[in-house]
């Protein structure tokens, strides 16, 4: 193996073969059955052929009894054969499963600024694509590489036990060919994963603009896309030509070594059945010849196929080496061991000092302090950028604060379970998400037990039975962000209705109303009232009348609190929020 | 599949002359047994001739050095025809997926398409690949050796044919049966390429949700199913191997009792037999090759349809290349009598819009969710025709412009806040190619994105995909900066501001307004106070125009546009 591939990506696949090896025996077992039959074979049709010397020379009844067991032998191979290819597969695909498995594991787990920072296609692409090579490799790696070791250790032992000086011949000279394979295979590591690289980047071009293709559309961009992913596309052509050129010169170079341990066996063959003939002995006969010769092929074949099979895992290791490092990926903080589950929420939510920001040379929330009882409706305020989604990124714990501390119920939110604070609040986000699936799953993500009639019920709640209703197939019309077919307020009532299913302590409603017109907005106002009352809520609207009954406002500027009061106390106070609050009128 | 095949014609010589080189490689090898037949019966007759002897195993290495040098310049040619020929099919995939229009995209699904441009694509190159090499060669080798059986003796050359027979039988048969199981396969693992899709796109939902653990457990499900279908069709295609196995070596059991009688009665000679039994071992080592062949290609082939199933895909509507027809200077935009129904729709969902547009005029659309407001620009903008009516822009119908032309004159900001990859300089540039910096500053400022451009560190600043590291209201102001570069005869602000406050909404208009004096300007909004100043505002309701005119005539007529006035502004007195 390369030295490129790192000892990290080896101990992980050995890891996760580690828990197949009963399989594993039993695919070696059955891989030395198949060669000993398989090399057992020439040798029968060897001696068969010495008893066919020439005209009245030839022994039937002796010909006959070899041919028989020739069959069987032949028979019992082909079932071996099988049974070990579907343990070879099932090895496989199951290790491949788990890894995958275990990559979809860490997405979950992963902290939410890796998903922010990462292009997702290019994660998609570790998951299915670099998932799918790896496998391809080993399983490739599995039927050729045990049955090539054991006919080479085989084979072998045939060779010698027929004549010793031939077989150290071509003892000597096959080396030569694992030399040439791996000299050849290192070089091609470095192209491959460059290869995979390009592959990476091609497919997040892929996904972003195939997913907003109708923005591309709009500004006729069609040209210069095509032209970028030209660009792209000749820089893969051009690795993908070496990686897959100077692979394929492992074939035919070590087909040609052993084309020249053949002529040598030949040679030293005929010289040793000359030397018998001189010697009168009858131990190297021209069947011995014929059969050495064939074990001669089938000694040099399995390194070509391992050669061969090297350069597959080669390529296959590049793979799993984007998969590991997936899997790899820091974490997010997990929970404590001693985390608390929070459950009967008051609602009470504290910060204390909070200081945070994405970047660390770029300072965002400092020092930000909030107290709110609960039951209390916190309506947050302020210009665009100005940190109101942040706020809702550390409520929700997608992300941690720098410093500081956030508390719920009079507990710092790192000493709670993850999920027990989720649970506490419901979300409606400004970007809608559609999972791929019917309406009625898409109501139910936060409660799948729930019945149809409570899934009615919710949309009701929500104003989206009308619209649903409408729908080619009602409730069960499937949807999801790329069938497309749902405006935004739909999809935004959709989410709504989640909510109403699955009735949260606390609410967080990230403009939440932003697509729906002002007359459904009312409507569904009215539902979140009754929703909102005895529960603490958090709204960040720029709509003002979604805010104006709020208990407390917060006014937000560059990424602090800069006015905190009720709507009447701070249009009273003449300052951000009286300026905001105006400017809403200044047509009339 | 076939269809795929043009791309590889400019690739024909390399796709000749592989299999070609192959075939001459494969040809020396047919000379390897005949080598050695001559060997035993001429080198070793009579006590051994050592010159002889030497003499053909030197012609065995001169023959593999002339092997080597085939089989390079074969391997060459193959992959650069199977690179190239690939590289040119994603090429024609991305462009074809280009030329779509909305109507396709709504029903196409985007983690499908991925998979087809990336791992199909990989498939299909890979299989070409290996056909190159050994299309010929195999069957060549196999046939040859036939040919070769039947000029040692013609019995003998009857036991190869029958075991070919038999041998083709068993390879077609599985190869046939396998097709369908692969494509199987494939649309299994599209369903394990959506839902790693969705967990990164929907991860904080799902959070929220505290779904991670269903969500785990939906993937495994996803992911055994896939597994199941692979193990099985792995089984089917593992017979392969096996079975030829048997036939090959009953064939060499049945030649050599009929060679015996032969030998015995001096027809052949022990060479002969050594010979023929050679080249029964050689078909063999082909078609193991063959069959691992014809798995890459029956896969290679499963992949190309689904590719090919993209590219059959017409684009529903397509747009001359010029446009047609005489400018009259009257309208900027007419509505006749318009209706239009989705595909798969039942109901319209536009009915019966009739309006007409002067020249620079300001258009408020107000109407509830889903009353059809976007879809109505949409038509504009030429993304959807019409079921019955027709949409004018200066006088010309929206479906006889050419794409050029009507993307020149409408300029869109739709309602997701889309930006790309790239600094912001180049997000701004598709709206115009060759804006320079002073455009687009004022586009951005009268966009009121000046700060966002400032804090993220002027106009070099970088974009992630997707606009990741902006927020919404950045993102928003941003793409109507984008709209605006194009300084658009028609400008259609899709509820492009509902992420803004409502300072940041007034100066934008007002900048607007200002900035595009003789544009035709469109608002959707569900805000009264984003299109109370229009100089024409339509109000739809379901689909129908439940109003229209100005602020103060609907006040006075039209209840839908009052409801929607009150809820907003009522804030005295409640």
């Amino acid at each position: 193996m390369s030295k490129k591939v790192s000892a990290g990506t080896l101990k992980q696949v050995f890891r996760h073969i580690k828990r197949y090896r009963l399989l594993l025996i039993i695919s070696i077992v059955l891989a030395t059955l198949s060669v000993a039959g398989t090399l057992y074979a020439p040798i029968l049709i060897g001696d068969a052929i010495d008893m066919i010397i020439g005209v009245n020379d030839v022994d039937f009844e002796g010909v006959a009894k070899l041919l028989v067991e020739t069959g069987v032998i032949a028979l019992g191979v082909a079932v071996v054969q099988w049974l070990m290819n579907t343990v070879n597969n099932k090895i496989t695909f199951h290790i491949v499963r788990n890894i995958r498995d275990e990559a979809f594991k860490k997405i979950e787990i992963l902290p939410l600024s890796y998903i922010d920072s990462h292009p997702h296609g290019d994660t998609v692409s570790r998951v299915i694509a670099d998932a799918d090579q790896f496998a391809d490799g080993l399983l490739m790696g599995f039927t050729q590489l045990f049955t090539g070791v054991v006919t080479i250790l085989g084979t072998l032992a045939f060779m010698l036990s027929i004549n010793w000086k031939i077989a150290l011949v071509v003892v000597v000279l096959t080396p030569l060919s694992l030399f040439v394979a791996k000299f050849i295979s290192e070089k091609t590591y470095g192209f491959f994963s460059t290869q995979s690289k390009i592959r990476g980047e091609q497919t997040a071009f892929i996904n972003e603009m195939i997913e907003n293709q109708k923005v591309v559309k709009a500004f006729g961009r069609e040209d210069e896309n095509i032209e970028k992913f030209a660009q792209i596309n000749a820089r893969l052509e051009k690795s993908s030509l070496k990686a897959t050129f100077f692979s394929s010169l492992v074939n035919p170079t070590t087909r040609f070594v052993n084309s020249v341990v053949y002529a040598f066996v030949a040679l030293t063959g005929a010289f040793a059945v000359m030397g018998t003939a001189f010697t009168a002995g009858a131990a190297f006969t021209v069947g011995s010849l014929s059969c050495l010769l064939s074990y001669a092929n089938q000694y040099t074949k399995p390194f070509n196929e391992i050669s061969g099979v090297i350069t597959e895992l080669q390529n296959a290791f590049a793979c799993a080496a984007r998969l590991f490092e997936l899997i790899e990926e820091e974490p997010q903080i997990p929970d404590k061991e001693n985390a608390t589950v929070l459950t009967d929420v008051e609602g009470s939510v504290k910060l204390e000092n909070v200081c945070f920001s994405y970047n660390k040379q770029k300072k965002l929330i400092e020092n930000l302090n909030l107290n709110v009882k609960p039951g209390q409706r916190v309506a947050i305020v302020g210009p665009t950028g100005c940190g109101k989604t942040t706020l809702i990124n550390l409520l929700m714990r997608f992300y941690d604060v720098d410093s500081g501390s956030v508390s719920v119920d009079n507990s710092d939110i790192r000493d709670i379970t993850r999920d027990s604070l989720r649970h506490g609040f419901g979300m409606v986000l400004q970007e809608t998400w559609i999972r791929e699936g019917t309406v009625k799953e898409n109501i139910a993500i936060g409660k799948s037990d729930a019945t149809d009639e409570e899934i009615i019920a919710a949309a009701k709640a929500a104003h989206a039975h009308s619209f649903i209703k409408r729908l080619p197939k009602g409730y069960d019309t499937p949807v999801g962000e790329s069938t497309g077919g749902l405006s935004q307020g739909q999809k935004q009532l959709l989410c709504i209705s989640r909510l109403m299913l699955c009735n949260p302590s606390m609410l967080i409603l990230d403009e939440a109303t932003s697509s729906i017109d002002t007359r459904t907005e009312i409507r569904i106002q009215k539902a979140f009232l009754k929703l909102m009352q005895g529960r603490t809520t958090f709204i960040v609207a720029h709509r003002l009348s979604t805010i104006r009954e709020a208990d407390v406002i917060l006014v937000m500027r560059d990424g602090s609190v800069i006015e905190q009061g009720n709507h009447e106390e701070l249009l009273s106070k003449k300052g951000f929020y009286y300026e905001l609050y105006n400017s809403q009128f200044d047509k009339q | 599949m076939k269809k795929l095949l043009r791309y590889i014609k400019p690739y024909i010589k390399e796709c000749i002359l592989s299999p070609l080189f192959k075939m001459l490689e494969a040809l020396l090898d047919l000379a390897v047994p005949m080598i050695i037949a001559q060997l035993i019966d001429v080198g070793l007759a009579g006590g051994g001739d050592t010159g002889y002897i030497i003499k053909m195993c030197c012609l065995l290495i001169g023959l593999g050095l002339v092997g080597l040098g085939f089989s390079v310049t074969a391997q060459y040619f193959a992959a650069k025809a199977s690179v190239s020929f690939v590289a040119r099919v994603r090429q024609a995939l991305f462009s074809h997926i280009q030329t779509l229009t909305y109507t396709e995209i709504d029903t196409l699904g985007t983690s499908s398409l991925i998979t087809r441009m990336t791992s199909d694509a990989n498939q299909v190159q890979n299989g070409t690949n290996l056909t190159l090499r050994l299309i010929m060669r195999s069957p060549f080798v196999v046939f040859g050796a036939m040919i070769m059986a039947f000029t040692i003796d013609k019995a003998s050359g009857g036991i190869f044919a029958a075991s070919i027979g038999v041998l083709s039988v068993i390879v077609f048969g599985i190869m046939l049966s396998c097709v369908p199981l692969y494509k199987k396969v494939q649309s299994r693992l599209d369903g394990v390429l959506e839902i790693t899709k969705e967990n990164l796109t929907g991860a904080r939902v799902i959070r929220a949700f505290c779904l991670e653990n269903e969500e785990t457990e939906e993937f495994s499900r996803r992911n055994n199913a896939l597994t199941k279908m692979q193990e099985f069709t792995g089984r089917i295609s593992a017979l392969m191997n096996p079975l030829t196995y048997i036939v090959v070596n009953l064939a060499i059991v049945w030649l050599i009792h009929t060679d015996a009688i032969k030998v015995n009665t001096g027809l052949l000679t022990q060479g002969a037999v050594v010979a023929l039994y050679n080249y029964m071992s050689q078909i063999l080592v082909e078609l193991v090759k063959l069959a691992s062949l014809i798995i890459s290609i029956t896969k290679a082939v499963a992949c190309g349809n689904r590719i090919q199933a993209v590219l059959e895909i017409e684009p529903s509507t397509v747009a001359p290349e010029k446009t047609i027809g005489e400018k009259s200077g009257e309208y900027a935009v007419e509505f006749n009598n318009v209706y239009l129904r989705y595909k798969n729709a039942a109901e319209d969902s536009l009915s019966a819009i009739d309006f007409k547009v002067k020249h620079g005029e300001t258009v408020g659309i107000i109407g509830g969710t889903g009353s059809g407001k976007t879809s109505l620009v949409n038509m504009i903008a030429g993304f959807y025709r019409t079921r019955e009516g027709s949409v004018l822009i200066d006088g010309i119908d929206v479906k006889n412009y050419s794409d050029e032309e009507l993307i020149d004159k409408v300029g869109i900001v739709p309602q997701k806040a889309v930006l790309f990859g790239g600094t912001i300089r180049e997000n701004m540039r598709w709206g115009n190619e060759n804006a320079d910096d002073n455009a687009i500053m004022n586009a951005v400022e009268a966009a009121q994105a000046a700060d966002v451009v400032k804090a993220k560190g002027g106009l070099d600043a970088v974009i992630e995909q997707g606009g990741r590291n902006l927020s919404g209201g950045q993102r928003q102001r941003l793409t109507i900066a984008r709209a605006l570069v194009k300084n658009p005869e028609i400008l259609i602000l899709d509820d492009s501001a509902s992420a803004l406050d409502f300072a940041t909404d007034a100066s934008l208009r007002k900048a607007i307004n200002e900035k595009c004096n003789d544009t035709t300007v469109f608002i959707v909004s569900q805000r009264t106070a984003s299109v109370m100043g229009a100089d024409k505002i339509l109000v739809l309701d379901d689909g129908e125009a439940v109003g229209a005119g100005t602020h103060s005539q609907l006040m006075e007529n039209c209840a839908v546009y009052r409801e929607i006035y009150d809820s907003q502004f009522k804030k005295e007195g409640e």
